[in-house]
């Protein structure tokens, strides 16, 4: 596949500026201002991880006494634990979901399509109140204990949509010869959409399951009324901490989840680079 | 309307339907069934509280009346109504402008470079909304960052008001959506044809003409799929809008957050819930059956 | 690379649902709380002592826990709800009797926090924390004399005020203006105050139940109605914060400990209530929360610096003639409304 970055011959009207050049500097250029808009209050948040003030408002004196005390705070650390496992598992399951059902409305005519169509949207407007109260009354009249499942089947719930949304624009470009393509050569119609069509559709898979984990990860209206006491999650005990003061133990551990993440990803972009050639 | 048109164009495309066999019904099932229990349950459940009461501690009685519904259609939950509309499709847009440059730019950018740039975008989301919020309401603020630079670099001689004003709750909004409309956008834009593109500027097409005619058409649907996964979600917001807005222009998110907690008035709440989701559901209908007609 | 995520992203759902559903262990004291007011230093404390395990809930708002608590979310053995509160739950009987007996130390509270309106004799809770709502203001930039809410929504102060977004408190603010009980709050005296609120409201810039020290800390106000608390934080931070308990009359609200009907380990909670009102227990609550400590016998461990924050302990300032909220039931809605609508207009 061909980039932006192959010389294109010359334009053939000489007044002209070549296209793809300062379509890349101009688009680059955006993005890099996007970026910086971004990561601004990112910047922040790490400085003031080694700020010696209690109160994030001015810059008091560089310590890294905050992270000291963020290892040893066992009750952050462990919300901290359980919003990944949530965040996780919901996004596991909000990625299975919504990637097979956007296909099998994609490929297959269910009577009720449309309204199944649009059914799917209700956890996407539903105000997160609605939601948590609801899910609540139905997980106690199901006499389902709450904790780790309650609490994972609800991020689930309002999670998938997003990954079904993307899975389906991604979709509408599909090349029907692809499919059968794979099937002429004697692909059972499992085969031929798990080694085409999701292959195909890995970016978008990609974009449903970074979009699921971030709205998991941070979720607070629903956790409150669908955890139990070991699966408290960050948010719950980040909100509360308002009142007093937002406790720069938590920008030293979210300077550490970023600086984490950010190593990770690099590092798996030279393991991969490392594996081509 | 932006979600009309969004949905139009996802449902639209040539897509190869066969009836369904019992193989495809059966794969199905796991998300019938998820559907019908935590999404269509609680909503009947909250249809049904909705024409309830409640007794003096916020209990809801089960009974039958449509009172919450006759002082929802009331001006000041419509225009609260309106006002949280008009922040979401302001919101979107502006997602849209500042957005789809991005996906572009990442979408047609090396194997290499786009996985790497895709997950930035991703990484500040992260970290706490609250920590996000009120680093940027250090930052908007009085006493903030951007009033010190301004101030120094002698652009401004007082401090300018900012914060709590609906230029910081749309600041907000846009912050926390911009990622939900590059994501989708990236994946439109990631399988366009190199080809095609230096096929038309060989043909000594205009930059301007090759992205009008050729590529926003071809990424159409992630542009649906952006708008609509900013758009609505944004309706309902109400965190940022209070923390940024100050709480003077309440939403309807906030108004519904406020019949659970304070006005120990679930009912209401619902009520105003329910119709929230029928507004919407009943526009998306809508749009598909004009789309339908259309096609026709 | 895909793969091998998914795998250990299952594995690892696996195990916590493993977990989920292994036996609860029932002897836990079950704590459902605020998110910052219990100090971990104190839970930790009690279960060295004791022995006895506590798992920790925690919520936002009272009524995010009433809301929970109601709608049949977990068996809690200790709740912490504010006064207002505990009088709706007695009304419904939702909250156990306590058995003095085993709360001993019940005798180190102050004598004007045994009897309080919501709860005399201290029969369903025992009090944690007291708190006031009163005026700050930046010093530095409000040149002109502060002793109460009038003195706050002047016209040279529009658009410079942060309030406290609780619409009860707002008009019991008007009503104590207006020389009217707070807890009177029928149809025709809110259709009295409504024309001072108005004008009150216009005024503000800033409405802030969470965090209001923020918008103080930032210059972007420079007056605000709200918590004492908060006052203690802008004082210590800055004492160009000053504090001021309102002329027209003083909102105290008190949070307690509780005992929800549905409690499986009572006795477990009477000791965790028994060990906080120790003194040196209840100094370590005060430490980290600088708000009125109800406990005498702790009061008395305090320091100089601590006693002296005018919005912890305001000076010369009579407990007993501060009014308390007591339940308005359905009226609660009314309140809501009235402040949304003029907010709306």
């Amino acid at each position: 596949m061909t980039d932006a970055l192959t010389p294109v011959p010359p334009a053939k009207r000489w007044w002209l500026p070549p296209g793809p050049a300062v379509q890349r500097a101009f688009f680059g250029g955006w993005t890099i201002t996007v970026f910086a808009f971004l990561y601004i209050p990112i910047l922040l948040l790490v400085v003031y991880s080694f700020n010696d003030s209690k109160l994030n408002l001015y810059w008091a004196g560089f310590t890294t006494k905050w992270y000291t005390l963020l290892f040893g705070n066992e009750v952050l650390l462990r919300a901290f634990r359980n919003s990944l496992i949530v965040a996780g598992a919901s996004t596991v399951l909000a990625v299975f979901i919504g990637t097979t059902a956007a296909w099998l409305l994609y490929r297959y005519r269910f009577p009720a399509q449309q309204t199944l169509g649009l059914l799917i949207f209700i956890p996407m407007v539903m105000p997160e109140v609605l939601m948590g109260v609801s899910l609540l009354v139905l997980f106690v009249t199901l006499g389902i204990p709450l904790g780790y499942t309650t609490l994972i089947i609800a991020h689930t719930t309002f999670c998938f949509p997003f990954v079904l949304v993307g899975v389906q624009a991604r979709l509408q470009g599909l090349d029907p010869a692809l499919e059968e393509a794979a099937q002429d050569l004697g692909a059972t119609p499992f085969k031929a959409f798990w080694m085409v069509i999701v292959p195909y559709l890995m970016p978008a898979i990609v974009a449903g399951a970074l979009m699921s984990f971030t709205l998991s990860f941070d979720e607070y209206i629903v956790t409150i009324f669908t955890s139990g006491a070991e699966s408290q999650t960050l948010p719950l005990k980040v909100y509360g901490m308002v009142r007093v003061g937002l406790n720069p133990q938590l920008n030293a551990l979210s300077t550490l989840f970023i600086a984490a993440t950010a190593v990770l990803v690099i590092a798996s972009q030279f393991f991969t680079r490392k594996k081509t050639t | 309307m932006a979600v009309t048109a969004a949905t139009a164009a996802l449902a639209s495309g040539p897509s190869p339907q066969r009836r369904a066999g019992l193989g495809p019904w059966f794969a199905l099932a796991p998300m019938l069934g998820w559907l019908l229990l935590f999404v269509i349950v609680p909503t009947l459940m909250l249809i049904v509280v909705s024409f309830s009461e409640r007794d003096s501690l916020g209990r809801v009685i089960y009974s039958f009346n449509i009172e919450n519904y006759l002082r929802a259609f009331d001006w000041k939950w419509l225009k609260i109504l309106g006002i949280s509309v008009w922040y979401a499709f302001l919101t979107t847009v502006i997602c849209l402008i500042l957005g789809y440059p991005v996906a572009y730019f990442i979408g047609r950018s090396s194997e290499r470079v786009r996985g790497l740039l895709i997950m930035l975008v991703m990484i500040p989301f992260w970290t706490s909304f609250l920590i996000r919020t009120y680093a940027w309401i250090s930052i908007l603020s009085q006493e903030g960052l951007l009033n010190a630079l301004l101030m120094t670099l002698n652009i401004t001689s007082a401090p300018i008001g900012f914060m709590y004003t609906p230029f910081a709750v749309v600041l907000g909004l846009v912050y926390n959506f911009l990622p939900f409309m590059i994501l989708p956008i990236y994946t439109s834009v990631e399988k366009l044809d190199g080809s095609l593109i230096e096929a038309a500027y060989d043909l000594g097409a205009r930059p301007a003409r090759v992205f009008g005619q050729i590529v926003l058409p071809l990424t159409k649907p992630g542009i649906a799929a952006g708008i609509l996964l900013v758009f609505v979600p944004a309706i309902a917001m109400f965190a940022i809008t209070t923390l940024m807005g100050g709480g003077a222009n309440p939403t309807i998110g906030e108004v519904i957050q406020n019949q659970f907690t304070k006005a120990r008035n679930q009912p209401f709440g619902a009520a105003l819930g329910v119709l929230l989701l029928a507004i919407f559901l009943f526009s998306l209908w809508l749009s598909t059956k004009f789309r339908r007609g259309e096609e026709d | 690379m895909k793969k091998q995520h998914t795998k250990l992203m299952a594995a690892a759902c696996a195990g916590a649902l493993l977990l989920a559903g292994c036996g609860k262990k029932d002897d836990t004291l079950k704590l459902f709380c605020w998110s910052e007011y219990v100090p971990q230093a104190v839970i930790d404390k009690f279960t060295e002592e004791t022995g006895i395990k506590v798992s920790v809930e925690n919520y936002a708002s009272n009524e995010e826990m009433l809301a929970k608590l109601l709608a049949g979310g977990g068996a809690y053995d200790l709740i912490q709800p504010s006064e207002y509160t505990i009088q709706a739950m007695t009304k419904e009987g939702l909250l156990q009797e306590l058995d003095q007996e085993k709360i001993p130390n019940l005798k180190n509270i102050a004598p004007e926090f045994r009897n309080l309106p919501y709860d005399p004799g201290n029969k369903y809770s025992i009090p944690w924390m007291a708190g006031f709502v009163g005026i700050v203001y930046n010093a530095e930039t409000v040149t002109t004399p502060i002793v109460g809410f009038t003195d706050v929504f002047k016209p040279e102060h529009a658009g410079r005020i942060v309030i406290l977004d609780d619409s009860r408190e707002i008009v019991s603010w008007a009503l104590a203006t207006a020389g009217i009980p707070v807890n009177d709050v029928s149809d025709q005296n809110l259709a009295t105050i409504t024309p001072m609120l108005k004008d009150w409201l216009s005024k503000v810039k800033v409405y802030d139940s969470d965090s209001p020290k923020t918008a103080m800390s930032n210059g972007d106000t420079d007056l605000g109605v709200v918590w004492s608390g908060e006052g203690a934080l802008l004082f210590a931070e800055n004492p160009k914060f000053q504090w001021v308990m309102p002329a027209e009359g003083v909102h105290m609200f008190v949070d307690n400990l509780a005992i929800p009907k549905t409690a499986q380990n009572k006795d477990k909670a009477e000791a965790f209530m028994n060990f906080i009102l120790r003194p040196d227990i209840s100094k370590m609550i005060s430490d980290e929360f600088p708000y009125y400590n109800p406990n005498a016998e702790a009061r008395k461990l305090l320091s100089a610096e601590q006693l002296n924050n005018p919005a912890s302990y305001p000076p010369g300032f009579d407990v007993t003639k501060a009014e308390l909220f007591t339940d308005i039931g359905e009226q609660a809605s009314k309140v809501d409304e009235l402040i949304t609508t003029i907010k709306v207009q």
